[in-house]
């Protein structure tokens, strides 16, 4: 069916490790979603073009946008930390907000729980993201405000 | 040099139109105001993206809270629109998505338009971006998925179409997608989709030509095979933008100027489309410090130049495509007015 025939190609694009899975046993994807043999086929058939690596790499691309535009200080105090860190979030909330700021808080509160559950990340992880939460959080507030303001008039 | 045309000639019925010259213009970004102080008299239309011009808090929002907009982004294109045409190019609505028509955003939309003075189109993608079985309302799938051409989706899409024309009045465009995936067994090819919905009245083509550029290098049909198929009475907007190599692919980043490649095709091309509104240049506002406010306005000059030849039936001989040749819109007699804002 057409619904559980897009989230699973959404979901391919957000995991490239499914891709590896679905390559190697190709009865996986119809295992577990709802397809017509020819949707199977056609998912089969991305999952096996070459254009799927880059399919993942612009769903990654755009999933690290808001985080680097907003989180700048926390991305670079985590290094090559951020990856593994960026790829358990991912897979955790495989879908983007498209809320910048809300999104932005989401993983904010993501390496905060990470730090409080005693996760080995570099130094200046804990300062960094106490500075840009703050302002992703106000910055979350005051676009609130903006309906306010149009409302009113002011 | 150049392959011949073989797409099929315009209808008669369009053939009959006078031809008219498109506006030649940018989608709006924060870079946009700089550009058009530098040169104002090159960008002859705007197409903003409503939503960049607000804050989405869900469906779950509060009624009337969802959707907070920016003041002050729309009090600058509200400015820089004034003599301008202004068109409207969304992309949350996914219509090919297997979701019901989310009337909270073309309501959004519609209060954009009606505090704008009124969109002269709307133009949506032809691209799944929202996930029917998401675990957030408006959560967004990471990038533009492909779609199945086949009667399934066109319905989906065309009952969409209608319910928003009725709801926004003004006419509509779908524009092709960049895959990087093409799906196979389709029924319909894109071209062949596009047609239809042209040829049954819900909505014209916006083309956007590096978006093709990056279907073809991605394994997708050629754009020559492409474009012959498009039916070119369909077409009303051309979107220009250009890209770069990551990881050994061709990304649709507009992170640049158009390529080579993209405007052979389209001097080649754009002649046959005699309903052409606007030419719409594409690009990422974190590039424009390297593109600079004079590479920008180079390109918009060049896309004036293409803007020359857009229904002409003939393509344009070499010499007058090359950035030397034809004198600049800036030394032309200004362009009349473009016609006022519309809702209808």
């Amino acid at each position: 069916m057409l619904a559980d025939f897009q989230q699973a190609m959404a979901d391919l694009t957000a995991s490239p490790r499914l891709c590896n899975d679905a390559r190697r046993d190709p009865g996986l994807m119809a295992r577990h979603y709802t397809l017509s043999p020819m949707e199977a086929r056609r998912l089969q058939a991305m999952v096996e073009h070459p254009g799927m690596a880059c399919a993942c790499i612009v769903y990654r691309a755009n999933r690290l946008a808001p985080l680097a535009l907003n989180l700048r200080a926390t991305c670079a105090a985590l290094g090559p930390a951020l990856r593994p860190l960026a790829d358990a979030y991912w897979a955790e909330y495989p879908e983007g907000n498209v809320h910048f700021y809300i999104e932005s808080a989401r993983f904010c509160d993501f390496v905060a729980d990470a730090l409080a559950q005693g996760a080995e990340l570099p130094e200046g992880v804990a300062a960094a993201l106490a500075v840009d939460r703050a302002r992703v959080r106000a910055a979350l507030a005051e676009s609130r405000l903006e309906a306010r303001r149009a409302a009113t008039g002011a | 040099m150049h392959p011949s045309v073989t797409a099929p000639a315009p209808s008669p019925a369009a053939a009959a139109q006078p031809r008219a010259r498109p506006a030649v213009g940018l989608l709006y970004n924060p870079a946009s105001p700089d550009v058009i102080a530098h040169a104002g008299s090159l960008v002859e239309s705007l197409s903003v993206m409503p939503d960049r011009l607000w804050f989405d808090f869900g469906p779950a929002a509060a009624p009337g809270q969802r959707f907070h907009r920016a003041l002050g982004a729309l009090d600058e294109i509200a400015r820089l629109a004034r003599g301008r045409q202004l068109a409207a190019h969304g992309i949350g609505l996914s219509l090919p998505s297997d979701l019901p028509l989310d009337k909270d955003f073309v309501t959004a939309i519609d209060g954009l338009q009606q505090a704008l003075g009124g969109f002269g189109w709307f133009s949506e993608h032809l691209s799944v971006f929202l996930t029917p079985r998401g675990s957030v309302p408006n959560a967004q799938a990471g990038l533009g998925l492909p779609i199945a051409y086949d009667d399934e989706v066109f319905t989906l899409v065309a009952g969409k179409l209608r319910r928003l024309r009725e709801r926004l009045g003004c006419r509509q465009l779908l524009e092709n997608g960049a895959f990087f995936t093409p799906l196979p067994e389709a029924p319909m090819s894109e071209p062949a989709f596009l047609n239809r919905l042209h040829a049954q009245g819900l909505a014209g083509t916006l083309l956007d030509l590096h978006n093709l550029y990056v279907s073809e290098r991605h394994g997708g049909p050629r754009m020559a095979d492409y474009l012959a198929e498009l039916d070119p009475d369909a077409v009303e907007e051309i979107h220009l933008a250009g890209g770069d190599d990551f990881a050994g692919f061709y990304m649709d980043s507009h992170s640049g100027f158009t390529p080579e490649p993209v405007w052979e095709i389209a001097f080649e091309h754009l002649p046959r489309f005699r309903r052409l509104r606007a030419l719409t240049f594409e690009f990422q506002e974190t590039y424009y410090p390297a593109m600079g406010a004079a590479g920008v306005a180079r390109e918009l000059e060049r896309m004036h130049r293409l803007a020359e030849c857009c229904g002409t039936a003939a393509p344009m001989a070499i010499a007058a495509r090359s950035a030397q040749a034809a004198p600049t819109p800036t030394a032309r007699s200004p362009r009349p007015e473009p016609e006022a804002h519309h809702a209808g």
